[in-house]
């Protein structure tokens, strides 16, 4: 009778736990599906002092002063001289996309690389010296181009090591170009500093931002109207051209075979 | 303070530890070792909530945000049910 009495207490008691579980169970999954937020921001506190004593600890908190300081020297100097590595890619990078610009584009043409080793403003009257001579340059009518295959000058003397490039920009030169939508033919003398003049009849409809080719090159970008200058008193207007290229940051030139 | 207790404080604590460091993979077979071993081990099922509301519930992640705790709950019931069988 003891016996029976005493199963049937614990059968009660399992059961009454299995029903508490369940109870359990259900409000938590209820709470856990519909408030999340709840058990995410309590069991984050209870971890956070956790994760913030690892952090302190891999963050060297138990370190000595003296290998903090080591560690810090070892780390600036890592620092510098990634920042070194870093502008020599850059300049590297830079070299390397003027290099595909100028022979990506004149792949076609029978052209010879050459560096630029005196350029405007230390060269007077818009000349380039490059590092071609004899050797590779046989003729002092070879034209020259700019990256992006922009022509903008002719060799003028040829030497030994090195040549000169008379630019079209120099004062006096000359280039038969085609301006703006009509195609104006009209010739373009050069005016220094990178800049060309034309003139043109006052009825040629030519405007601000009209580009110019040279015609005998196959209409290749030549130039961009800068301005145009209407004097009433003159049949004409003054039109003034910029080279796309800034003969100032010129590195590299392509000159026709 | 009985052996098994202080057996069921250490296997506690490790869990909560390796829950913390999200390393599920040593959370769980210390778990369900301890739901075979230690009576009414309830402790895995808090341990699955626990590893959700750190590493789950992402927002968008579905059902599985909840997988531990499906996982925790569900071995929990299985492997008492397979202890009582065993032992009957």
């Amino acid at each position: 009778m003891m016996k029976l009495s005493g199963a049937n207490n614990r059968g009660r008691y399992r059961f009454a736990v299995s029903i508490l579980f369940s109870v359990i169970v259900v409000i938590v999954a209820g709470t856990f599906l519909y408030f999340p937020q709840i058990y995410s921001s309590l069991f984050a506190a209870v971890a956070r002092p956790f994760w913030r004593i690892q952090f302190a600890v891999n963050s060297g908190v138990l370190k000595t002063e003296e290998i903090l300081i080591m560690e810090n020297e070892t780390l600036k100097r890592t620092i510098y001289e990634q920042n070194l590595n870093q502008a020599t890619v850059r300049e590297l990078e830079l070299e390397n996309l003027e290099l595909k610009d100028l022979l990506g584009r004149a792949s076609t043409t029978d052209g010879i690389l050459a560096a630029v080793l005196v350029k405007p403003p230390l060269a007077p009257y818009d000349e380039l010296v490059i590092d071609l001579g004899y050797d590779f340059i046989h003729s002092t009518t070879s034209r020259v181009y700019a990256p992006g295959h922009v022509l903008i000058g002719k060799i003028s003397e040829i030497s030994g090591q090195v040549s000169k490039v008379r630019l079209f920009t120099s004062p006096g030169q000359k280039v038969e170009v085609e301006i703006g939508p009509k195609h104006y033919p009209v010739t373009a003398i050069g005016r220094g500093g990178g800049q060309y003049e034309a003139q043109l009849p006052r009825s040629a409809l030519v405007l601000e931002g009209d580009i110019a080719n040279t015609s005998y090159l196959g209409d290749r970008f030549f130039a961009k109207v800068v301005s145009v200058i209407d004097d009433p008193a003159s049949p004409f207007v003054k039109i003034l051209l910029a080279s796309p290229v800034n003969i100032y940051q010129l590195r590299w030139v392509m000159v026709e075979n | 303070m009985s052996k098994k207790t202080v057996v069921r404080i250490i296997i506690d604590f490790v869990i909560f530890l390796a829950v913390i460091q999200g390393w599920w993979f040593v959370a769980l077979p210390i778990g369900l070792a301890a739901v075979l071993n230690l009576p009414y081990y309830a402790e895995i099922v808090i341990a699955g909530i626990f590893y959700d509301s750190l590493f789950g519930l992402m927002p968008g992640s579905g059902i599985d945000g909840y997988l531990a705790s499906i996982v925790t709950l569900t071995a929990y019931i299985i492997l008492t049910g397979l202890k009582k069988v065993v032992r009957d």
